[in-house]
């Protein structure tokens, strides 16, 4: 008779935390998503025929949240099953194609969707010229 | 008298565990995106496609297609590792699995370009897996992120 009790307690915890989280995500996108663009139609404005020039020491530390799937020899996606692409020493005007075209959306893949909306134009000129120069 | 006090108890248990498993449902589902990319969108798993002929995929490499005039090799360059221009990538030594399954997104739509959409579009499962065989077989001026500076 008395197991019930903690076991509702823990169930009642578990369900206001996801809540919890639940709620605390939401408003983070929508946050997250005025402050990024602000600069980016800032420095897009005056600068629209001019593409950013990438700078590689930025790009590396940018690139390190890649290295979770690209940098790991033989790594897979699942559904469809195929090996993430090599990526190091693709030319800097592919890598910032292929991003810029996941950002748009017109190339499909969740993950490199997600990625290249967080990165602005700037961020991806400094990956792809990283990226281009590893040997 | 305790089981009138706990019926309520036990309502808000019942309450917290249906709260609590259609959380984890959403959950499951959200955290499957991911993975399931491209799958949703069409394009098969590349394990669907017939096995990959180096030599086929070798001249096949070389026909231009209608819809573009153009063959691979006119635009990636020989063996895939000299495109004729920077926007256009590197095909040598890529993963061949990959190769195919962006045939097959160009194929489906799920990639877009001006010119890989169209020479992609009349595409056979064979042909794709014979020049994701041959493209992937060759040297290759690219790497993964494995160890470096």
């Amino acid at each position: 008779m008395m197991r019930p009790l903690p076991l509702a307690a823990c169930l009642a915890l578990a369900a206001t935390l996801s809540v919890a989280v639940v709620t605390a995500q939401t408003p983070t996108p929508t946050t997250a998503a005025p402050a990024e663009a602000a600069p980016a139609a800032a420095t897009a404005a005056p600068a629209t025929p001019a593409a950013p020039v990438g700078n590689p020491q930025t790009g590396r530390t940018l690139a390190y949240t890649c290295q979770g799937c690209h940098g790991v020899t033989g790594y897979k996606n699942a559904y469809p099953s195929f090996h993430v692409p090599r990526i190091g020493g693709q030319s800097a005007e592919y890598l910032t194609q292929a991003l810029t075209e996941y950002k748009k959306g017109n190339r499909k893949h969740p993950t490199m969707q997600a990625q290249a909306q967080s990165f602005s134009d700037q961020d991806i000129a400094d990956i792809s010229a990283y990226l281009s120069s590893v040997k | 008298m305790s089981n009138a006090v706990h019926a309520p108890r036990l309502a808000i248990a019942l309450l917290a565990a249906l709260a609590l498993a259609a959380c984890s449902q959403n959950n499951e589902v959200a955290a499957e995106d991911p993975g399931h990319a491209s799958g949703e969108h069409g394009s098969s798993s590349s394990a669907g496609l017939p096995d990959g002929r180096i030599a086929e995929g070798e001249k096949r490499a070389q026909v231009k297609s209608e819809a573009t005039k153009q063959s691979c090799i006119d635009c990636h360059g020989a063996e895939g590792n000299a495109p004729t221009t920077p926007t256009y990538p590197k095909l040598g030594g890529q993963y061949g699995d990959y190769l195919a399954h962006a045939l097959q997104q160009y194929r489906a739509g799920d990639r877009q370009n001006s010119l890989m959409t169209p020479q992609a579009a009349s595409l056979t499962d064979q042909e794709i897996s014979d020049l994701a065989a041959y493209f992937g077989s060759r040297p290759s001026q690219l790497r993964d992120l494995h160890g470096v500076d």
